[in-house]
């Protein structure tokens, strides 16, 4: 499947703090890639990247196949961004805001799609963005980029700040546009149950990694939770690389892992791991998944 | 692009045209006064034997008025980076930044023109041309000023990283001295065009703070 966005060998540092290094991944077309990390690993920075606010300090970006640095600005025809915190215009308002952008998309702007969406708010087409709520505000962002119908949206932590009922009214819109259309996303959320509900693929990051990159769906199937009674007092010290924040909490052991549970098993005694009874095995979701991989602290 | 300026800035843009050609006025109330009290012979003498020039309360109203456009311009674009929006417009950033600093520097020059119109005006019908002139070309540096503010306030707003902004601030202040140098009337006449080239000049200096907020500079 042919790659929108193909990043190879990110290198970036803020002063000489290691933000990540050599981290490489690939969108192909038609996906929805979910980042997904603690706060601090590197998910804005990594839009900054692909959005060409923020030159790394080695490795290539490339989206529908040209450098970012080097972009041709029409290729920016079919990118829609959205910054964090639903940033826009805020002297502007509702009709004002895309009568302003429409001007910069001919023979691609739906001015339907963006009205559609704004009969759904409460507010005068008059009515100042700086004077909306978070929430509000969200909408008309989302309505300017389904507008535009680019062909690849760039979304920068889209639940920030949105109660459940606009996460819900923006990850649905969304979701029935981009799978309509064939569209190719690549978002952060902090929110992990909009990702669940939204996302194709996941990148799960750690500090100055990528930890795993696969389908939301085999994630969810691959990954269990592995727990067992042990003696109180049990410290675990694993180093096996592919079981994932060993924890023992007074006689409760848990561990994540991919492998199976014979595997599983297999290693934990191997490791002298103590265990008194079965080994259990649970599935996952989303955000327990995340927790397992990059872990509670 | 020149709508979204527009939008940004009508109001503040009435108030500059009304406020700069108000004091405009202003300065030629006192000079007809002067004439109505005490003729304008006795005008004639203390414009060639005292230096005076009648336009000496605009000296630093093109400043704050270059100055405050560049805020209201500007400061919006900064405020949570909106700047991002505008610079992923399907348009090159050269002729984004171009447009957005066309659009206040043809702001700036309209007053200007419109100052120098209600001042000339009144002033050629009472005063000779070698006076009217001069007054002209006294208050000229000043306007010259106004535009140098905009163009600097504009560079030190965009910069991103606060620290290479006081280093902005700082270059600006001793940059807008060059145009308040001398208070003698018409004392800038012969270097009129270079200041007037310089100005222009500094033009291209919005262009590094541009390249640098593309870089991430923080």
């Amino acid at each position: 499947m042919e790659s929108v966005i193909s990043c190879q060998h990110l290198t970036h540092y803020y002063g000489k703090r290691k933000i990540y290094e050599d981290l490489s991944f690939e969108v192909p077309q038609g996906r929805i890639l979910g980042l997904l990390g603690k706060n601090g690993t590197g998910k804005t920075t990594t839009i900054n990247i692909l959005s060409g606010y923020l030159k790394p300090r080695s490795g290539v970006c490339r989206i529908f196949g040209q450098d970012i640095q080097t972009m041709d600005p029409s290729l920016r025809r079919r990118i829609g961004l959205l910054i964090e915190g639903h940033v826009q215009y805020q002297f502007m308002n509702i009709e004002q805001i895309e009568k302003f952008y429409a001007r910069f998309y001919p023979n691609q702007w739906r001015r339907d799609a963006y009205y559609e969406l704004m009969s759904k708010l409460k507010v005068a087409p008059k009515q100042m963005i700086s004077r909306m709520s978070c929430g509000q505000r969200s909408q008309v962002a989302l309505g300017l980029i389904l507008a535009q119908n680019p062909d690849l949206l760039v979304l920068d932590d889209f639940s920030i700040g949105l109660d459940p009922g606009y996460r819900r009214l923006f990850v649905d819109y969304l979701r029935e546009f981009v799978k309509a259309e064939n569209k190719t996303v690549f978002l952060t959320s902090h929110i992990i149950q909009d990702m669940e509900r939204l996302v194709d693929d996941c990148i799960i990051m750690d500090y100055g990694r990528i930890l795993t990159q696969q389908p939301l769906q085999q994630i969810l199937q691959t990954l269990h939770r592995y727990s067992a009674t042990v003696p109180e007092g049990y410290e675990p010290q694993l180093s096996d690389a592919e079981l994932y924040h060993p924890a023992a909490i007074r006689k409760h052991f848990e561990v994540y892992s991919f492998l199976p549970p014979d595997e599983v098993k297999q290693r934990l005694m191997k490791a002298g791991v103590p265990m008194q009874g079965e080994l259990n095995s649970e599935s996952l979701n989303l955000e327990d998944a995340f927790i397992g991989l990059t872990g509670k602290y | 692009m020149y709508y979204k300026e527009w939008i940004k800035t009508r109001w503040y843009l009435l108030l500059m045209f009304l406020s700069t050609s108000g004091f405009a006025g202003y300065c030629l109330l006192r000079l007809h006064r002067v004439i109505a009290l005490k003729g304008i012979g006795h005008v004639w003498e203390i414009m060639l034997t005292h230096d005076v020039v009648f336009v000496d309360y605009l000296k630093y109203v093109p400043l704050v008025a270059g100055l405050l456009l560049a805020v209201v311009q500007f400061a919006p674009e900064m405020y949570h980076k909106c700047l991002k929006l505008t610079l992923h417009l399907p348009v090159s950033h050269l002729t984004v930044i171009t447009q957005m600093l066309g659009f206040g520097v043809a702001i700036v020059l309209v007053c200007d023109i419109l100052n120098f119109i209600i001042l000339w005006s009144y002033m050629h019908q009472v005063l000779a041309y070698e006076l009217w002139s001069r007054c002209l070309l006294t208050a000229l540096p000043w306007y010259l000023a106004g535009l140098a503010a905009y163009l600097l306030a504009a560079w030190t707003i965009l910069e991103p990283d606060w620290r290479r902004r006081v280093f902005n601030l700082l270059v600006s202040l001793l940059v807008i001295k060059i145009y308040f140098i001398s208070d003698a009337p018409a004392s800038y006449n012969g270097f009129l065009p270079y200041l007037s080239v310089f100005t222009l000049a500094l033009l291209p200096l919005n262009w590094i703070s541009i390249a640098r907020f593309k870089e991430g500079k923080e």
